[in-house]
């Protein structure tokens, strides 16, 4: 992975210096969003099928068990090999996707046995994990090892300070030998401890003692006055390079097999038939879902991390119907809601309104102890902000929105009576009880409308010369005839 | 009465004698103390393990068990609001969780109504939305900088020994509401489980039902936070009633069973962190109701993985052919396969 940062930085040395790099790497905003996005573009795009599979669910289960991959893991690593691993490590990733792995491989089991329904068996199987890995973190991990709130909470302002450094220019070592001028050398008595006598006892020895020999790194150097000419560093945050790759393997996972996910996700039965195999894709995707969901844990927690899974997804899939349309749409939302939900843990919503006039409102009605800053968490805020863009999209959303719900009803309504009208006149007109069934003033009681209700109707049908009156006798026009046969062969046909 | 459905009753009674035999047995084959706090933590454990238990079976029966799930992450909230509106009161706080765990439900039935998005996603969205707002008020509430805030963390993940004799007294009070709830509207619920059309169709308002007991539940829910936390108390409503399914094809019998199955899960679980204090109750309470669960799916009579093999080798022999009646079925098969 070092090779890999290096490259990259180097890359990107061409178009920037050293300063502006550093300078944007150790913003805690930029490095914040960056990450975020990453884990909205991945999450987002898996999520999509997620959700198309009715699977939403089976990515909180996986979120919630990936902790017992880790704390074996980590309990492997630190009994058995005396390591001391951090969120980030390989070895706890590949145990998160084996638990990932184990939750849906164990659900499935239960689930044939075929005397429990799929959500029980996933509600019997993900809970009993997660116990088991509190239980284990409570019985063998150190408290101070593994955090176990950081786990669940995740923290992404602070990503920018956990860092890898490299050096660009400047880099010599500094090698400070007992000779050197800088060294500090100090004489130290060697056989006061064992003979228990004082320094200045006559018989006391002494040797010479080099506090600060050795060999000092570049950045160590300067950081001890070792050298004058400081190091060029460029501090690379860790998650950077571990969500990068993550959502680089995401991406080129559904890239790559976008047909063969397309086919097992519609139509399972026909992608078998066709000797595709629907089952090992399916534990892909569900491997995926597992390391992204452990990448993630780093910056936005292990229960968060399910909302960029799954509102992103939904919120595509309540504005296209087109599956590429939504794994365009997806991502763009997702990151949207990164990006402004940091702005808004700072509080600041949308850019037009401070989230503290709220809560001084707030402060002078119900009373807040006069604390009105509004200073979140930024993955919370992040999550909250998707959710934001998922409730505009419900509202406002052409085919499934709200809105358009309400006026397409409406105009089905209008539609709907006006054609009633038609007909009722139709049937009637030309016949001996005309002058009872169609006059404006006996209209209300045969259809059961308010009369405003029949005046709206009828003026509007005379407007579309679809009616006319002869006092008050309602007669249809030769246009408004014909409208009828149409809509009555229509209704016929159909 | 036909005679497995004796069997079951048979079932209920033996098991509700070594209930009440548990606590002499404990002490006398694993030494437990009974002190005040093991006590009022087991007694807690098992009046939860009930109300769960009971609701628990409408829930999977329903295929809403993940409901579970989501409506308890979606409390948070509530608590978060309920403290900086009424301070650290408990009653308070669960009444919050109980509002915001209800808004939640309502949310997902109006997503479910107006969009295309299917019932995981629309929970999956509320429980992460909702989570979310709670921990950013949580947030806010820890940079406010309140000496007493810290009792909210144990909302997350529970925490048994802060159980006191109040919280047991408030949780069977609130116990015995739900099971007189679910007494009085018993054929309705019932119906509302096995066929819905049906009930609307004869006029029952199904809507309204539905939302009670959807409530029913958050209210178990809530009773469950403190000692469970959010994140496994959805193991507490399903363990038990998978594990009573398997035993009965009865909703009454059901009922039962998964309320001693649920008390038998929490007493066991507060008890066996008891002996050890390093296990944490909470867990050892979902791993109980697991392991009921799955000798329930592998041992039941009838339903039981172990019992259908049995039979289906039984059957094989039976067809195959072993001795006279073998040749008899033998011959007839035979005669129609000709």
């Amino acid at each position: 992975m070092g090779t890999l940062e290096k490259l990259l930085i180097d890359g990107l040395l061409h178009l920037f210096s050293v300063e502006q790099l550093n300078n944007a790497l150790s913003d805690p905003r930029t490095v914040a969003i960056i990450i975020g996005a990453m884990v909205a573009v991945s999450g987002a795009w898996l999520g999509i099928f997620l959700m198309l599979r009715k699977m939403s669910m089976t990515s909180d289960a996986i979120s919630h068990t990936v902790l017992l991959g880790i704390v074996v893991a980590f309990i492997i690593l630190t009994k058995g090999f005396n390591q001391e691993p951090d969120l980030s490590s390989i070895w706890l990733i590949i145990g998160a996707a084996a638990s990932g792995v184990l939750t849906v491989f164990l659900t499935e089991l239960v689930y044939r046995s075929g005397v429990v329904k799929a959500d029980s068996a996933l509600g019997l199987i993900f809970p009993f994990l997660f116990a088991i890995a509190v239980i284990l973190v409570s019985r063998y991990v150190d408290k101070s090892h593994l955090d176990t709130h950081a786990v669940f909470v995740g923290e992404i302002g602070v990503a920018w300070s956990n860092t890898n450094s490299y050096c660009f220019d400047n880099c010599e070592e500094v090698t400070i030998t007992p000779n050197d001028e800088r060294a500090e050398v100090g004489r130290e008595c060697s056989n006061c401890a064992t003979e228990g006598i004082n320094p200045r006892d006559p018989k006391a020895e002494f040797i010479e003692v080099c506090a600060n020999c050795g060999t000092y790194s570049a950045a160590e150097a300067w950081q001890k006055r070792l050298t004058d000419t400081p190091p060029e560093l460029v501090f690379w945050p860790k998650s950077l390079t571990t969500m990068g790759l993550i959502t680089l393997l995401n991406m080129a996972f559904v890239t790559l097999l976008y047909k063969e996910l397309k086919l097992t996700t519609f139509d399972g039965g026909l992608a078998a038939a066709l000797g595709f195999r629907p089952g090992l894709l399916n534990y892909l995707l569900m491997m995926l879902v597992s390391v992204t969901a452990v990448g993630a844990f780093d910056a936005v927690g292990s229960i968060l991390v399910i909302a960029f899974f799954i509102i992103p997804a939904a919120t595509a899939y309540i504005l296209t119907e087109r599956l590429w349309v939504m794994l365009v749409l997806a991502p763009i939302f997702g990151a949207l809601g990164v990006y402004t939900g940091y702005n808004f843990s700072r509080g600041d919503f949308l850019g037009i309104y401070q989230i503290s006039n709220l809560l001084k409102f707030l402060d002078r009605t119900i009373g807040l102890d006069g604390y009105t800053t509004w200073n979140t968490s930024i993955s919370a805020s992040m999550v909250i902000m998707t959710f934001v863009f998922f409730l505009l999209a419900w509202v406002v959303s052409p085919r499934y929105g709200l809105v358009s719900n309400v006026v397409r009803r409406a105009l089905q309504r209008r539609q709907f009576r006006d054609q009633l009208m038609l007909m009722h006149i139709a049937n009637h007109q030309n016949t001996p009880e005309a002058i009872d069934e169609c006059t404006v003033e006996h209209l209300p009681e045969h259809l059961h409308w308010s009369e405003q209700q029949v005046q709206r109707v009828v003026g509007r049908l005379r407007l579309r010369n679809l009616i006319q009156l002869e006092g008050s006798l309602v007669k249809l026009t030769e246009r408004g005839h014909q409208r009828v046969e149409n809509f009555t062969l229509h209704y016929i046909h159909s | 009465m036909s005679r497995p459905e004796n069997r079951i009753w048979i079932l209920i009674g033996g098991l509700t004698l070594l209930f009440i035999l548990f606590i002499p047995l404990s002490i006398i084959l694993f030494d437990v103390e009974y002190d005040y706090t093991l006590r009022v933590v087991s007694l807690g454990g098992a009046t939860l393990g009930v109300v769960s238990g009971v609701l628990g079976c409408f829930a999977t029966l329903r295929k809403q068990s993940l409901m579970g799930d989501a409506l308890s992450h979606a409390a948070l909230p509530g608590v978060a609001i309920a403290f900086l509106v009424a301070g650290r009161e408990l009653t308070w706080l669960l009444v919050g969780a109980g509002i915001a765990g209800w808004l939640a439900a309502l949310f997902i039935n109006a997503i479910l109504k107006t969009t295309r998005i299917k019932q995981d996603t629309a929970m999956g969205m509320t429980l992460a939305a909702f989570f979310a707002f709670g921990l950013a008020l949580l947030s806010y509430i820890q940079g406010r900088g309140d000496g007493d805030q810290a009792g909210l963390n144990r909302f997350i993940f529970g925490q048994a020994a802060a159980i006191g004799i109040d919280e047991i007294r408030l949780t069977v009070i609130v116990g015995i509401g739900v099971f007189l709830c679910i007494g009085l509207f018993w054929k309705e619920f019932k119906l509302l489980t096995f066929d819905l059309e049906f009930a609307r169709t004869n006029g029952f308002p199904t809507r309204l039902l539905d939302i009670f007991l959807s409530t029913l539940v958050v209210v178990a829910i809530v009773l469950g936070l403190q000692l469970a936390g959010v994140i496994l108390m959805v193991g507490l409503l399903i363990g038990p009633a998978v594990a009573a399914r398997q035993w009965t094809n009865h909703l009454g019998q059901m009922v039962i069973l998964s309320a001693i199955f649920g008390a038998f899960s929490g007493a066991t679980g507060a008890i066996a962190s008891a002996i050890d204090t390093g296990l944490p109750t909470g867990p050892m309470i979902i791993v109980t109701a697991f392991a009921i669960g799955l000798f329930s799916i592998g041992f039941a009579p009838e339903r039981g993985v172990i019992w259908r093999l049995w039979r289906q080798r039984k059957d094989k022999e039976r067809f195959t052919g072993s001795g006279g009646s073998g040749e008899r079925v033998g011959t007839a098969l035979g005669k129609v396969m000709s």
